[in-house]
């Protein structure tokens, strides 16, 4: 098994596709983007249940690279939080192949 | 005053307040989230084709174009009226104040719905343009709302990862405006002949879907103002139900000037006063995401649009019928 970075970044759902292109562009080599059904921060609820326009919806964005990739793409994310409503998470993982990240 | 207890009763209205009610008590109900984007769907593609349709009967006048160069107008400058109220009244800063003000610029296609449902109960007369009004209202608020953050913070560093283009692609080609603009020329281009087949899809199931939609605008209403009314300062909250009458008024002068029937007067005065909650909140997230959704999304789905949905509406009517003479 290999070591890499894992980045797990929950943004607002509008924000997503800009979180997309700072991976893409850090030469992140995949990413997955999953829908939040509800949560809390910063003294607001949210649901998915309550904005009809969806704009206020959170995803998970999970994305596994190389240390030096995942720092790159983490120098541009930490532009999008100064913006964008986020919380970003980066953790050890193991992995089996290791050209695929 | 029967008319607007009779709408007030009407089964569109009891079940948004029911639904309302319901989330404001908790109840765990909920309209599966991808059936209630179908019911929008459909409704907008009800009332463009209709719209459409009573378009295509009439010629195009320089009196519809007037109209429709006034609904352009209305919603460029209700947002400077509703940021120079928010400045002035509550303690939103200058971003959070025109993220609002768009809504307030910006229209509410359900609301008009509502209160077509409502012109038509009471007996008076629309015609199909104003459909066509209703689109034109969409988005040039959006864009005094951007002029009104920007003046005097300088420009802002552009957020990391976006594109050049797609605020405007989400501007001008979110769902409300390509599926409400292409229903409206699908009817104009087929006309009444041309769109019997579909007419009993979209006429004979109009009402039951629009129960079951504002059943699910009530939960999400109720709940959003449940989660929400902590951000809104009482000032705030006073905004969410003076501005939709501040602005029908506008659009009430505009309506006399015009020279409208009672029919027209009463659905420009609702699409005035109605407040977005759709197109603009996407639409901010992307050009203004420094705003709080909190405020905007709470005090648009959760204070005025039940205004204008149980006050509101039989007001404008009533307004509606002394602007115009038909008392």
């Amino acid at each position: 098994m290999h070591e890499r970075l894992r980045i797990e970044l929950i943004i607002e759902r509008m924000a997503y596709k800009r979180a997309g292109r700072i991976l893409e562009e850090a030469g992140m080599t995949g990413y997955t983007v999953i829908p939040a059904l509800a949560g809390f921060g910063n003294g607001n609820r949210w649901s998915r249940d309550t904005d009809i326009s969806s704009s206020s919806d959170m995803v998970i964005i999970i994305s596994i690279g190389s240390e030096d990739r995942v720092h790159e793409a983490l120098d541009e994310i930490r532009r999008l939080l100064g913006a964008h409503i986020g919380v970003v998470t980066t953790s050890p993982v193991s992995v089996l192949r290791p050209d695929r990240f | 005053m029967d008319v607007a207890i009779s709408t007030l009763l009407s089964p569109i209205i009891l079940f948004f307040v029911l639904g309302m009610g319901a989330a404001l008590m908790r109840s765990q109900m909920s309209v599966p989230e991808a059936f209630s984007k179908g019911l929008a769907i459909y409704l907008m593609m009800a009332i463009g084709l209709k719209g459409g349709i009573e378009m295509s009967k009439n010629p195009l006048t320089g009196e519809v174009a007037l109209v429709l160069l006034g609904a352009v107008v209305l919603s460029f400058s209700i947002p400077l009226i509703a940021f120079t109220f928010l400045s002035l009244t509550t303690k939103l800063d200058r971003t959070n104040a025109a993220a609002t003000a768009a809504h307030y610029g910006s229209i509410s296609i359900v609301t008009f719905v509502a209160a077509s449902e409502a012109v038509q109960l009471s007996g008076l007369v629309s015609s199909g343009h104003l459909v066509a009004a209703a689109a034109l209202m969409e988005t040039p608020a959006i864009i005094t709302a951007l002029f009104l953050a920007h003046k005097g913070a300088g420009s802002d560093a552009q957020v990391a990862g976006s594109e050049s283009g797609e605020l405007i692609r989400e501007v001008l080609l979110n769902a409300s405006v390509v599926v409400l603009v292409g229903a409206l020329a699908i009817g104009w281009i087929a006309g009444d002949e041309g769109t019997q087949k579909v007419q009993p899809f979209f006429t004979d199931m109009f009402q039951g879907v629009l129960c079951l939609f504002l059943l699910d605008m009530g939960l999400n209403a109720g709940r959003g103002l449940r989660q929400g009314w902590r951000q809104l300062e009482p000032a705030t909250i006073g905004f969410g139900i003076y501005m939709p009458l501040v602005s029908a008024m506008i659009a009430a002068a505009l309506c006399l000037v015009l020279g409208m029937n009672a029919g027209d007067t009463a659905l420009l005065m609702t699409l005035a006063a109605s407040a977005s909650y759709i197109a603009v909140p996407a639409a901010m997230r992307l050009a203004l995401p420094k705003a709080t959704p909190s405020i905007y999304l709470t005090l648009s789905l959760g204070v005025t649009f039940p205004f204008n949905v149980t006050l509101g509406i039989p007001i404008y009517i009533a307004i509606a019928k002394l602007v115009a003479g038909e008392g």
